[in-house]
């Protein structure tokens, strides 16, 4: 009895709390990706202009975005069965987006970003996620 | 060529289903599964059970009661034996155990019986019971649980079934987490139906004993007087709501035709 308390609370806290979290982030992504919207970023490196370019850089943003009791409790009964693992979509989402935004918040001066890539790690056992973006900020001669 | 800056409005990346609902039913499915397993468990338990020898149980139970272990038997002791001798006696069919009645000084209102045929009163039972029969009906459910070998049954599903869950969730302590509740509270159900299934063995074996089944319920009309737990609790406990137990009793008596004949007083020291 005592056990199913004890576990009916922490996934209560865990979904409530891990959700207004979640919602709170992404009106936060949302909105910043929108302000960041003019700096462009690509994945391939044929976007360059034939403009003289001033300087170049090697430029990261990375978030490391961690699960909650709910998502992981439900993790752990989807992994049983097989199949989607939903819950843990918008944890990698949420992660990936975050690294994007705060690449760009490095250079936000920069006139393009050329050849983004995207990496993904798991942190503390698998409750944790890391998403690590990076790219070639293009500064042109003004 | 040329950068056009555009913005996304949805997202395809994250499922729209929502999580309550992913939830919901990654727990039934669990539910379900565990359900079939601990059924299945089950039923292999009591066929092995029955079967296990009154060696090898003595054995097993030798691992849990050595505090009681040749202990020599106090007079208190010795009056709840001469309780419990007759009604011993009274079914060929018990396994070939010496049974043994203890007494610990312990304020619990309980009796429990130990594997192997030691049977263990608290001090705070002896407070409660008024009479010589209503003791018998106690020692007699506890007789009950030796001849539906409940230990052996008990023991083999929590230990197959916690082999299983080890098994499966690879030692993963979170899913251990929701799967070990659910275990203990279907473990509650079982060992509920067990106490039902040792009153009734109880009343018989009273009324084989004593050729009446006065005070049968005596014990448990006080456990209900003094109960305080509501009702949808003893979802969760090890034994059922007292009130269904006397009523089951009082159904079993009416059913067989038992005689209400007078209770003893209990001639018992109430203090060694």
């Amino acid at each position: 009895m005592a056990d199913l308390i004890q576990l009916a609370v922490l996934l209560a806290v865990g979904y409530f709390v891990g959700s207004r979290i979640e919602k709170k982030h992404y009106r936060s992504i949302k909105e910043r990706e929108k302000k960041l919207l003019g700096c462009a970023v690509v994945t391939g490196d044929d976007f360059l202009e034939d403009r003289p370019v001033r300087t170049s850089r090697l430029v990261s943003g990375s978030a490391v975005i961690s699960s909650d009791y709910f998502k992981m409790i439900v993790g752990n009964l989807l992994n049983f069965f097989g199949g989607e693992v939903s819950v843990f979509e918008s944890l990698l989402d949420r992660a990936r987006r975050e690294a994007i935004l705060r690449m760009k918040e490095e250079a936000p001066a920069a006139d393009i970003i050329l050849n983004l890539r995207i990496e993904t790690s798991t942190i503390a056992g698998k409750n944790s996620c890391e998403a690590l973006a990076y790219g070639t900020a293009v500064y042109y001669e003004k | 060529m040329k950068y056009t800056p555009k913005d996304l409005e949805e997202n395809v990346n994250v499922s729209p289903q929502s999580p309550l609902r992913t939830f919901s039913i990654a727990f039934a499915k669990t539910l379900a599964v565990l359900v079939i397993i601990y059924f299945i468990i089950g039923a292999l338990v009591d066929l092995i059970a029955p079967r296990v020898s009154v060696g090898t149980e003595k054995k097993i139970g030798a691992l849990i009661d050595a505090a009681f272990k040749d202990r020599k038997q106090t007079e208190q002791e010795l009056r709840l034996q001469s309780i419990l001798d007759p009604l011993a006696k009274g079914d060929p069919a018990l396994p070939g155990f010496d049974y043994k009645v203890y007494v610990q000084e312990n304020q619990q209102v309980n009796a429990v019986a130990l594997p192997a045929g030691n049977i263990v009163v608290f001090s705070g039972l002896i407070k409660e019971v008024k009479s010589e029969n209503e003791m018998a009906m106690v020692l007699a459910h506890e007789l009950g649980h030796f001849r539906h070998h409940d230990h052996l049954r008990g023991m083999g599903r929590q230990l197959l079934l916690l082999l299983l869950v080890s098994f499966f969730s690879g030692g993963d302590s979170s899913s251990q987490s929701i799967v070990l509740p659910s275990i203990t509270t279907m473990q509650m159900r079982f060992s509920q139906k067990q106490e039902q299934a040792a009153d009734q063995y109880g009343v018989d074996l009273l009324n084989k004993t004593y050729g009446h089944a006065a005070g049968a319920t005596d014990f448990f009309v006080k456990m209900s007087k003094k109960d305080d737990w509501p009702k949808f609790m003893y979802f969760f406990s090890t034994h059922p709501y007292p009130a269904s137990r006397i009523q089951a009793i009082t159904e079993r008596i009416q059913e067989k035709g038992y005689l209400a004949g007078k209770v003893e007083p209990l001639w018992i020291a109430k203090k060694e």
